[in-house]
């Protein structure tokens, strides 16, 4: 069987944890090395200067007085009650002349390190380890000044322990807030990671929990959350589409359906009649393809990435616009204007943008009686940072209830249902304002409140 | 002339190849990509028809390494959408046109033609003529028998378009696109006014029209 590891190890923030225990450990095991030698070379440095003071002021009496005054000296030194130094003095070939121990505890003259065996003052006894140095007084004797090591070794021992556990501690401390903090981080994501996994098995209105404590998960889940929102208005939208797309689409078939059959059913059909009979077919089929035509262009547009967007002067596409569609206006007795429009540059999907301000010329030139007039604008307004791409007719408007309904897909008004179109042409207006980052209004034009007119406005962001 | 259609699709192959056949072509049918391309390679074809998906090879693919294999037969893509995307990849690619599925005989027809009869590595010309309509593209005048004929920017654009094409049925959509550059439909008769403007301009005072209409397809410049 193979051993898994628990589910927050294989967090990001798990190995960050570790990664930063690590260099801690590095870092700190350098730094109490450090302390550990500074500290014994230190004490170190400090006992021999005080063994080489010592060995100064005897190897002075020895110059003064030369053996008998050492010898003296020693004496005297061995009277003064709890005492540091160990004393030995003897003959160059070690036999002993005065002193503390029963011999000399290594030959020649240097530093040296020993055992020696001490009285406890409850009278036991026990070794500790000494430490001094032998020097030459003369040709007379070797005299050696030492002292008991062990409160020296038993500070290092404590320092070597100390290093020890603050080491053991700290990478404790390192690993255990490493493993709380990625299981804390590691539940977040989880929780944000559920949330996900339920809207993938079909409850779109499932939203992430938050916190309120702002933070970054908060963020993330805010925007997921709103991702969320728009694509169950998306999803919604377009389970709309399938509905009205089946409605809109059934009538014109069944019609074709029925007038086939009922051509199939005469016993013997005159060419011309069979030929009316074709005609009128196709031409209701094509009708249905190009209502299937516009869908698609529809659902091209929605998707739309922003990677096709490009900075574009809508002062040139308006004026081209309004140059391509003024004959057309003419033609039916309307004046067509576009009031010089100063530039303003958008980033925008060129194909998509004239397509929406071509729907909306051409509404204005279906819905406006002759006489009438269009003006096409365009108004930048540089505190929001927006320019508006406005198309103003003086036909019979659109009531402001209606408003909200009419960028809506397949919904046309009562009024114009006898008018050839497919009820699409202002929701691919909104759909363009949406993927633009922009919004489309509907609102009165500039005639008298009984006839006010429609003023369609296109709002961009500046690029 | 013969044309390559290379389209996996019976039905559609057996609609498109009734169409150019009842105009007099010669037409191949090609099922498959690679089968396509190795048709397009040993044929002698004037006009290739590819289909942007097909089985094995996508149309895409087969055309660039038609072109990449120094091909140079005009190419007319098939698209079941005339997505802006799909319309710019397929140019890029090496095609010369593009229609969107099913395209209406009449515009196919005018689409086949306008590509049969564009020469490869054309010598580039300075006068258009058409009868006694002679277009300078350097000094930008026109004229008609003695007559100086003023146009705006687009309707030379519109006239010029004509001309390169005279002879042939250009449908609304080629005007559409190839003059102003829109690639949807206008709801209103926007082209057909523009193109009454220019006949206007060019033959009210004659007694020859030279810019016909042709019923259910467009209009014809011819002498």
């Amino acid at each position: 069987m193979k051993l898994g590891l628990p589910p927050f190890t294989r967090t990001a923030t798990f190995r960050l944890a570790v990664l930063y225990a690590l260099l801690f450990t590095i870092f700190s095991a350098g730094l109490l090395i450090y302390l550990y030698a500074a500290t014994v070379q230190y004490t170190r440095y400090v006992a021999d200067q005080r063994v080489n003071a010592e060995l100064d002021s005897i190897q002075k009496a020895f110059r003064d007085g030369g053996l008998p005054r050492v010898n003296q000296s020693l004496i005297e030194r061995a009277s003064i009650p709890d005492r540091y130094f160990l004393y030995q003095l003897t003959t160059p070939t070690g036999t002993k002349l005065s002193g503390d121990l029963s011999g000399m505890p290594a030959e020649g003259t240097g530093r040296v390190e020993f055992p020696i065996d001490a009285q406890r003052p409850d009278g036991s006894l026990l070794t500790i380890e000494a430490e001094g140095r032998i020097v030459r007084l003369g040709d007379d004797a070797l005299l050696m000044v030492a002292f008991d090591a062990q409160q020296r070794n038993e500070v290092t021992r404590r320092i070597t322990q100390a290093v020890w556990v603050a080491f053991g501690v700290g990478l404790a401390l390192a690993l255990g807030g490493g493993i709380i903090v990625s299981r804390w981080v590691n539940r977040r994501a989880e929780e944000l990671a559920s949330t996900a996994e339920a809207v993938i098995g079909g409850d779109l209105h499932r939203r992430a929990r938050l916190r309120g404590a702002n933070d970054e998960f908060d963020r993330l889940a805010e925007r997921m959350n709103a991702m969320l929102e728009r694509l169950e208005r998306l999803v919604k939208a377009s389970r709309h589409t399938g509905d009205s797309i089946a409605h809109d689409l059934r009538s014109p078939l069944s019609k074709v359906r029925n007038r086939l059959e009922s051509a199939l059913s005469e016993e013997e059909i005159a060419p011309e009649k069979a030929r009316d009979t074709l005609e009128t077919t196709l031409g209701e089929v094509d009708r249905v393809l190009a209502t299937f035509n516009a869908i698609l262009r529809l659902s091209n547009a929605s998707t739309a990435s922003r990677a096709r967007m490009v900075r574009t002067d809508v002062a040139d596409l308006v004026e081209e616009l309004a140059e391509f569609f003024e004959p057309a206006a003419e033609a039916v007795g309307l004046t067509l204007k576009a009031e010089k429009p100063k530039s303003a540059i958008v980033l925008a999907d060129k194909a998509q943008l004239s397509q929406a301000v071509s729907n909306l010329l051409d509404n204005a030139i279906k819905y406006t009686p002759t006489g009438g007039y269009i003006a096409l604008q365009v108004a930048v307004n540089r505190e929001t940072n927006k320019v508006d791409l406005i198309v103003i007719d003086s036909g019979p408007g659109i009531p402001e209830h209606a408003r909200g309904r009419v960028v809506e897909r397949f919904v046309r008004m009562d009024s114009a249902r006898t008018l050839p179109g497919s009820g699409l042409g202002l929701a691919l207006v909104e759909t363009v304002a949406e993927v633009h980052r922009g919004e489309f209004l509907l609102m009165d034009g500039r005639g008298a409140p009984d006839r006010p007119g429609l003023k369609a406005v296109l709002r961009l962001p500046l690029a | 002339m013969n044309l390559l259609v290379i389209e996996d699709e019976q039905e559609s192959a057996d609609f498109i190849a009734k169409i150019l056949g009842g105009a007099g072509y010669e037409v191949d049918i090609a099922n498959d990509g690679d089968s396509g391309l190795r048709k397009a390679r040993d044929g002698d074809f004037d006009v290739l028809i590819v289909d942007r998906m097909l089985p094995q090879k996508d149309g895409l693919t087969l055309v660039q390494e038609y072109r990449d294999g120094g091909g140079n037969t005009p190419v007319l893509f098939l698209t079941n959408l005339g997505d802006v995307d799909q319309r710019v990849e397929g140019l890029r690619a090496g095609g010369d046109d593009y229609l969107s599925k099913p395209p209406a005989p009449p515009e196919l027809l005018a689409r086949i033609e306008v590509l049969a009869r564009r020469q490869p590595g054309e010598v580039p010309i300075t006068t258009l003529k058409a009868g006694d309509l002679e277009m300078d593209l350097l000094s930008r005048r026109v004229h008609r028998g003695e007559q100086k004929i003023d146009l705006q920017p687009r309707e030379f654009r519109l006239l010029e378009y004509l001309m390169r094409n005279s002879g042939q049925v250009v449908t609304r959509t080629m005007l559409l696109e190839k003059v102003w550059d829109y690639h949807f439909d206008p709801q209103t008769n926007v082209i057909d006014v523009h193109v009454s403007r220019l006949r206007a301009k060019i033959d009210k005072e004659f007694d020859e029209p030279l810019l016909h209409t042709v019923r259910g397809a467009g209009y014809r410049l011819q002498a």
